[in-house]
């Protein structure tokens, strides 16, 4: 870890970072300690929240693929182990483990449809694709509860608390940040990079592009569902509001919101917008107003995000894309 | 980068004391938190539920609250979506520290937060959610329904409809889980009573379905005796409207539930279609009680408006949750679920019932028929045929099986 | 699954011309978003609320003047305009300004502006439902080949076509048209012309957003005027313009029809999930025809 960070910012500042993490780390794991119940909640909420934001930025800041309905797999991990703990009794960490799987393969069998387009139409085919799985979800009253939606899945006892699953949210999102941090900066992270910037010259050098968006695309799904499955600890409920192409614009704006060019900006922008929804919805109804406010501020005066803006400070070498404009 | 991340967790844990601790309720106070859905066409059933409770409430408070506390609410708008709905019933239980809870119109966020009122121990009252698990196969001994639900309907509604003369029926409806548990409810209930009839087909459109010509038509064409239309809060009033403009109505007789309540008719004036067969649990007309006479007077009088069901509910919930504290003695949420179950008070429409086995209020229904009816801008419902409660409450027998399972 | 057993040749016919009718509003809103999107390349997620206020605003203006046929027809004029008036004022206000921005950054800031329109929308009429009757002329229906016509949708059939005449001859044949087309495609070389190009972009945009409060308008009298009307017909909208070829106007035109069509006919065949057909239909076209089905701009 110390190596990844000093090749990008110098060896004591990669150090140094690290040791920041760290701290960070611990105040979090504090956190249950001096905070009320409701405050340790939210956290895990923003917790998965970023933890699906940044497994969207994967195929979308990182990858430059417009992934218009990531809530899709987020949706089915959830489900997946939902229905897995409360209609079958294979032990728990089975289930767990099923749902990032079936999310991959997901997100496996959507790639191969839509890897084929780019842009915008890649978008709008994974809208639709998307689209037809809601409404299988939506429909199959017996299989996935229909418009009712999954209550009372019986988490295993011990995350099922608020500390508990804020523990288990906390450990799980830390070691799947790492995996993406990792792979991100891993050859195949740069190449994907460098696919987001001038496919067309990749291609030219050589690089399978079309291969290496849609490992992209399960990469990314892989993850979105372990936040599904995450969600359901914490909620202990999956609904097909879960795979709404709402939601899904909705981890879209958090990745803008915090900086979609760097790898902790999503997470960020999750915790804007959750805090910002629980909190101010406490005294107005027209929450959703002052969200809208502030996003059009960020626009006109920070376009790359909240984080991009703050990373300016320190002139590190980000690495937004090189794109002509 | 350093620098960004000390802001990024700045930010974070600013957010996270921007709003302290400090709850909007003081102390000596019986606290209720009401999570509805007050953003969209939902809303306006929402509102009604909140004059209704409000009416009550400021009479408890007037004479001195309820085992000396006054009682106070507060609201949380779900916007229709269980994932807000959720956050809100954590946020009123753990940081407002509420004592109850009240609402919502959406079955599943009443479902979801039935779930986390049984984790937390906190009595859940459902409103408007109408789904026949909240009291049936997931009921416990923290939820209550304030309102019916689709297996009530569905007898209710055979019962009706079994007196009528149709043999070949169409179903059609909102495709989503209330439209098809009324439809199956209706159906199996009419099966039963009278075996002769037949199921000549279904169409199913989405919710929020803006164009219903293209079914009607369909169903038209396939000429049967009556059509059961099982739409929810979002379709019933677009959907009269519809069959009104292409003429469906005097075609072909309707049963849809709703279709002679109030909140359905009011918003459409006279331009709602005549003869349309509908079940209602209130009418402001009917009977006509002093009782009901004195609570029309009283809520037209703050409001500027006829009472519809939904505000009837929101009386009558307050008038529960005031007498099940008093028989309790004290503000304790065992002890108040404890009193609820099995509580009778008096009300508008007589004497409720809360049924001890699944704490599902016991309501009459009415079934009638729309038709003009002079002084009133609306259409109004004739032909009114009661339903006594005991013929309608869900089989203790079925739930229990249900419940095992 | 069961299929309905009683296809009648009239029934196809009957379903085929109320497709039909649905076709129009969607064309009519679609095409507004194909000029946007394929001429300023801005995909406006507002576009669906500016839809939602002119059936509100219709409804105003319809009530307000009464409830007789001059009322109505006056609103069905003036709605759309005070859409375009206030659409011209967000055009020079605030989007004139970012019309340099990433795609992804144009598209967070029509969200803001849908959640604010959604806002306003709300505050000004509430929560409530909106009822609106057609004129007189058009209420009750036709008999059709043995079934009831809506007279309001037979109205809308016929609105359909001419505005698509309206709009092939503003792009191809008026100077503006032409001016504009050239735009899509290169914006920088219609700068070096000497043509003011932001100027150009703001009419486009105001035609677009005053189709999307005809649109509205237009379908007020059909269906529940409420909330939630912006985020229903905005997928559609894009999928439309998408399948259709960004920036083609008979583009939009195939595309609804292609969506209107499958939805009404589904009916027909598989009433319980006729909601799969249209979104079917996209994937098929998308799986086919990436770049949709006529020429794109861009």
């Amino acid at each position: 870890m110390v190596k990844i960070l000093s090749t990008r910012y110098g060896k004591s500042s990669g150090f140094k970072l690290l040791l920041a993490f760290s701290v960070i780390i611990l105040i979090l794991a504090l956190c249950p300690q001096f905070l009320p119940r409701f405050f340790v909640y939210l956290l895990a909420l923003i917790l998965i929240s970023g933890l699906q934001a940044t497994s969207l930025n994967v195929a979308l800041g990182y990858g430059g693929m417009y992934q218009f309905h990531h809530a899709v797999f987020f949706g089915i991990g959830a489900y997946t182990v939902s229905i897995m703990l409360m209609k079958t009794n294979l032990p728990p960490a089975l289930s767990f483990l099923a749902g990032p799987m079936v999310a991959a393969m997901l997100g496996f069998i959507m790639g191969l449809i839509c890897v084929r387009l780019s842009k915008l139409y890649f978008g709008m085919l994974q809208l639709s694709l998307g689209s037809l799985v809601w409404i299988v979800v939506f429909r199959w009253y017996s299989f996935t509860g229909g418009d009712d939606g999954l209550h009372g899945v019986p988490v295993p006892a011990l995350i099922s608390s608020v500390n508990g699953s804020y523990y288990f949210a906390l450990i799980t999102s830390i070691v799947s940040l790492f995996m993406m941090y990792v792979i991100l900066n891993s050859p195949f992270g740069r190449i994907l990079q460098a696919i987001r910037d001038n496919p067309e010259r990749s291609e030219g050098v050589g690089v399978r592009v079309k291969l290496h968006q849609l490992v992209t695309q399960v990469i990314a799904a892989f993850f979105a569902g372990v936040a599904g499955v995450l969600f359901v600890t914490v909620e202990g409920s999956a609904f097909p509001d879960l795979l709404s192409w709402t939601l899904s614009l909705e981890f879209i704006i958090m990745c803008l919101l915090g900086g979609w060019f760097t790898f902790l900006g999503p997470m960020l922008g999750a915790a804007i917008i959750v805090s910002l929804r629980t909190l101010v919805g406490v005294y107005t109804e027209y929450w959703t107003f002052a969200l809208a406010v502030i996003l059009m501020l960020l626009i006109f005066f920070l376009p790359e995000g909240v984080l991009g803006y703050f990373q300016r400070f320190s002139q590190v070498p980000d690495h937004s894309p090189a794109e002509d404009k | 980068m350093r620098k960004g991340l000390a802001m990024f967790v700045a930010v974070v844990m600013s957010f996270m004391f921007l709003v302290s601790s400090v709850s909007s309720f003081a102390a000596g106070e019986i606290k209720v938190g009401i999570i509805d859905t007050y953003s969209g066409p939902p809303s306006s059933y929402a509102l009604d539920v909140l004059d209704g409770f409000k009416l009550a409430l400021n009479k408890i408070n007037a004479d001195g609250g309820v085992v000396g506390q006054k009682i106070v609410f507060v609201t949380r708008d779900d916007k229709f979506k269980v994932d807000l709905g959720l956050t809100a019933a954590k946020e009123l239980i753990m940081r407002e520290n509420v004592t109850i809870l009240m609402g919502t119109i959406n079955s599943a966020v009443s479902l979801a937060v039935s779930d986390l009122a049984k984790k937390e121990k906190i009595p859940f009252l459902v409103t408007y959610g109408k789904s026949s698990n909240i009291t049936g196969a997931k009921g416990h001994k923290y939820v209550f329904s304030m309102n019916e639900n689709t297996e009530m309907i569905g007898k209710a509604a055979a019962i009706g409809l079994s007196n009528r003369p149709f043999v070949n029926y169409w179903i059609a409806g909102d495709d989503y889980e209330y439209g098809h548990a009324i439809a199956d409810a209706v159906w199996n209930h009419l099966k039963k009573i009278k075996p002769d009839v037949q199921l000549m087909g279904q169409s199913w459109w989405k919710v929020g379905e803006p164009d219903f010509t293209p079914y009607i038509t369909s169903i038209l064409s396939s000429k049967p005796d009556a059509v059961i239309v099982a739409t929810g809060g979002a379709g019933c009033i677009p959907f009269l409207k519809a069959a009104k403009n292409t003429g469906f109505t005097s075609k072909v007789p309707i049963y849809m539930h709703t279709g002679t309540e109030l909140s359905t008719l009011r918003p459409l004036g006279l331009d709602a279609p005549e003869g349309v067969i509908g079940t209602s649990n209130y009418y402001f007309y009917y009977p006509e009680t002093p009782e009901n006479r004195i609570f029309v007077e009283e809520f037209k009088k703050a409001y500027g408006r006829y009472p519809s069901f939904g505000s009837l509910i929101g009386l009558y919930t307050a008038n529960f949750i005031a007498k099940a504290f008093e028989k309790a003695g004290k503000v304790d949420s065992e002890k108040f679920a404890e009193a609820l179950s099995g509580l009778t008070i008096d009300s508008p429409v007589g004497k409720l019932t809360v049924r001890e086995f699944d704490n599902q209020v016991m309501l009459p229904m009415f079934m009638g028929v729309t038709k003009k009816a002079p002084g009133f801008d609306f259409l109004i419902a004739t032909d009114i045929v009661t339903i006594p409660a005991d013929e309608l409450m869900p089989s203790i027998e079925n739930i229990k099986t249900i419940r095992e399972k | 699954m069961d299929f309905s057993t009683s296809i009648t040749f009239n029934g196809l016919i009957q379903q085929f011309l109320i497709g039909l009718s649905r076709t129009t509003i969607l064309f009519i809103v679609s095409s507004g978003l194909s000029l946007v999107l394929g001429v300023l390349r801005i995909p406006n997620v507002a576009h669906g609320s500016l839809y939602m206020l002119g059936a509100f605003l219709c409804y105003t203006i319809a009530s307000f003047l009464g409830a007789s046929s001059l009322g109505f027809w006056l609103a069905i004029l003036l709605a759309p305009l005070v859409v375009a008036l206030v659409s011209l004022a967000v055009e020079r206000g605030l989007f004139c300004h970012l019309y340099d921005r990433e795609h992804l950054m144009l598209l967070l800031f029509t969200f803001a502006l849908m959640l604010i329109f959604g806002d306003i929308v709300k505050a000004v009429w509430g929560s409530e439902y909106r009822s609106l009757s057609p004129p007189e002329v058009f209420q009750g229906s036709l008999s059709i080949l043995g079934m009831p016509f809506p007279k309001y949708n037979l109205f809308l059939l016929c609105v359909g076509p001419l505005v698509a005449l309206a709009l092939w001859f503003l792009t191809q044949k008026t100077k503006i048209g032409k001016i504009a087309r050239a735009a899509a495609v290169d914006r920088d070389m219609v700068a070096a012309v000497g043509i003011n190009v932001s100027w150009v972009f703001a009419s486009v945009f105001v035609i677009g957003c005053y189709l999307a409060g005809l649109g509205g308008a237009l379908v007020a009298p059909t269906q529940n005027i409420s909330q939630g009307m912006d985020h229903t017909i905005i997928m559609e909208a894009f999928l439309i313009v998408i399948i259709g070829g960004l920036g083609n106007v008979w583009g939009a035109l195939l595309g609804a029809l292609i969506f209107g069509l499958t939805a009404s006919m589904g009916i027909l065949v598989w009433p319980q999930f006729s909601i799969v057909f249209p979104y079917a239909a996209v994937v098929i076209v998308l799986v086919f025809r990436p770049k949709g089905l006529l020429k794109a701009t861009w």
